[in-house]
């Protein structure tokens, strides 16, 4: 393939698009590892859940997208909140307090994940379904040369910042964003502060799953809805957040940037069929070279 | 209760004359097992008892990293692969069926081959380990596993789509392990062999570094222990178990190899025998894998209707039976053989206290 200065603006344009919804998707892990200290791995099946919410809000009630987008956010909200109440509690404080329950926990989220791609599997079947919603409002991008931007990347990038800043406001110039990140920073100090500490788990537990929606409603008309997609997104989500620095929120969407970038870049001028290799690819690379990650904190070590 | 104490002493009383007398006298015993089950039920189930053995090696390697050293690894069903892949390609002709790579080396060449290479990706499975902990190893690894998957099922010399076909048989001399029963004896003395080297590495010095690292890495390191090595040779060691198990897989009888036995449900069921068998307990692993394999076998053409669509609930079932045991049952069988045993101990200890007071008085 001859080199094209074009095409290579194209590829990147299109990477940090990509990228955007991986950085979402690495910030709910992110908020959650901060706030809990757990690795959810069902993560993915919740990305994948707030695809199909959204594809059921808009197919079969026939919400206009923005309002499919909030209702799946707020749906999936609630089902991670009733999935961390009914089963995470239990492990979270089997292991003293709400700490690291180590081994359980993992092989806990594990099961969770595949026993919700088979839920969804029951309901959905496993067709990829198409996403069709109606974007017209959206105006399609037309950059220098003859490079389109298609309207549901427009909105993905908008979207995104609009859910950052949201975040950012909530997480830092709200009283109860500043309940979370105590909650975050010591659990047993917060409790003698008066916050009602499991509540705030619940919250910091929705909010990381809208998250998760937000990006699969977003994905939806880029690629077609499956059951299984959550599971190659948890992966490149949480090369993400290592990539960026785990924990760190701005080094999540830094992070899957970055994954989108290399990926996109890998497709194009090396192969196409090892498109999904990449990220991990350079997650390896980074735990090779710099494993605290761009922005990251050195990993905690517990004496 | 008795019966178990029964065989327990049995044994006891043979490990006493020689330290490899019970293995000796399970491997008899274990001999004629083909024979009984052809007799009584059919062919099918003696392939069911050879991959039974290959998923125990499989779980014993897992304990060891997983359960001795505490290194949550997930990505084991990915040295799996690359034990099978590698041993198939050395040993299949060259010019084979849809241009998958050949070298055509002796197998019995290709299957050590297979087991350093995988002791080699192994290694790099576990440089991870080196900087991170807990949850995040584990999603390195996962990705690392999946990886592995994702490699051989896009690149057509490993026999993307298709898979690898006409895998050669072992044979030694004219005798060749192309049967069920035949094949038997090969993986049931690597399963024989793989439980007992993994008793002699438990019991080792370097057995005791690795639970030392499991329980407090800090502390372990003050006492001299050297991180980096021991973290790393229990990955090693695990990659060698699941290489060797890959190896023996990819020469079973059907001689064929597809990368869809490498998917995250394998590994699930892989996950699920460990933790159902109590993590770090050898007979516990041993035993899960023999439930969870004859479970696997049994369900996997379980069709449940939903709908009017036909609905597989294997991994259904898995999955939640998985976050069922951690959460009511963290401890599984090992917990149940530990108590066993300690309440062995409890009882000898008493009768003899009893006896020894009575001699006195």
């Amino acid at each position: 393939m001859a080199f094209d200065f074009n095409s290579l603006f194209a590829f990147i344009i299109f990477g940090v698009t990509i990228g955007v919804v991986y950085g979402i998707v690495a910030l709910g892990i992110s908020l959650i590892y901060s706030g809990l200290d757990i690795v959810h791995f069902a993560h993915g099946e919740m990305y994948m859940f707030g695809a199909f919410f959204g594809l059921v809000l808009v197919h079969n009630i026939g919400l206009p997208y923005p309002l499919a987008l909030i209702g799946a956010m707020v749906l999936t909200a609630l089902l991670g909140m009733a999935i961390e109440r009914t089963f995470y509690r239990r492990l979270t404080r089997a292991g003293g307090g709400y700490t690291v329950a180590g081994m359980g926990m993992i092989i806990c989220g594990f099961g969770m994940s595949v026993a919700l791609v088979n839920v969804a599997y029951f309901i959905w079947g496993a067709e990829a379904e198409p996403f069709r919603a109606n974007l017209n409002f959206i105006p399609r991008l037309t950059f220098a040369g003859d490079i389109e931007v298609p309207e549901s990347y427009v909105l993905t990038a908008i979207i995104s910042v609009i859910l950052m800043a949201a975040l950012h406001y909530f997480l830092r110039h709200t009283k109860m964003g500043l309940a979370v990140r105590a909650v975050a920073h010591n659990k047993d100090i917060a409790y003698l502060m008066g916050i009602n500490v499991p509540l705030m788990i619940s919250l910091i537990f929705g909010l990381a799953c809208g998250l998760g929606a937000a990006a699969g409603v977003l994905i939806g008309p880029m690629q077609s809805v499956q059951v299984e997609m959550g599971y190659l997104m948890l992966m490149k989500a949480f090369a993400a957040a290592v990539v960026g620095g785990f924990g760190s929120l701005p080094g999540a969407i830094i992070g899957g940037i970055m994954v989108g970038i290399f990926e996109n870049l890998g497709a194009a001028y090396i192969s196409a069929s090892h498109k999904d290799i990449y990220a991990f690819l350079l997650l390896i690379l980074v735990l090779m070279f710099k494993p605290s990650g761009l922005l990251g904190i050195e990993a905690k070590v517990k004496a | 209760m008795s019966f178990l104490s029964k065989i327990t002493d049995f044994f006891e009383y043979l490990a006493k004359r020689h330290r490899l007398l019970p293995w000796v006298f399970a491997y008899v015993a274990l001999i004629p097992l083909p024979f009984i089950l052809s007799a009584l039920f059919n062919e099918y189930l003696i392939d069911l008892v050879n991959r039974i053995c290959l998923f125990i090696l499989l779980a014993v390697g897992l304990n060891i990293v997983k359960g001795f050293c505490g290194q949550v690894t997930v990505g084991h069903i990915g040295l799996y692969a690359i034990g099978a892949v590698t041993s198939a390609v050395l040993s299949l002709e060259p010019g084979g069926f849809g241009g998958a790579l050949g070298f055509g080396w002796p197998i019995w060449l290709s299957i050590p081959s297979a087991v350093l290479v995988t002791a080699c990706a192994g290694l790099i499975i576990g440089l991870p380990s080196v900087r991170l902990e807990g949850a995040y190893l584990a999603l390195a690894t996962l990705g690392l596993g999946e990886s592995v998957r994702i490699f051989i099922a896009v690149t057509p010399a490993l026999g993307s789509s298709t898979g690898l076909m006409m895998i050669p048989a072992p044979s030694i001399g004219s005798y060749t392990f192309d049967s069920f029963t035949s094949y038997y004896y090969l993986v049931m003395t690597a399963a024989l062999v793989g439980i007992y080297f993994s008793f002699s590495i438990l019991q080792s010095a370097t057995g005791r570094a690795f639970q030392a690292i499991r329980e407090d890495t800090i502390a372990a390191s003050v006492n001299g222990i050297n991180i980096i090595k021991y973290k790393l040779l229990a990955f090693v060691l695990s990659a060698i178990y699941a290489g060797l198990a890959g190896a023996l897989f990819a020469h079973m009888p059907p001689g064929y190899l597809h990368h869809n036995n490498f998917t995250v449900i394998e590994m699930v069921t892989l996950l699920l025998m460990v933790v159902l068998g109590g993590i770090g307990n050898v007979w516990g692993g041993v035993i899960g894998a023999i439930v969870v394999a004859i479970a696997y076998d049994q369900t996997k053409d379980l069709v449940f209707y939903f709908m009017d669509r036909p609905i597989v609930i294997q991994p259904l079932v898995f999955g939640l039976s998985m976050v069922l045991l951690v959460m009511y049952m963290p401890r599984g069988i090992g917990g149940w053989i530990e108590d066993f045993q300690r309440n062995r101990r409890f009882i000898r200890k008493s009768e003899e206290r009893a006896s020894g007071s009575t001699r006195n008085t």
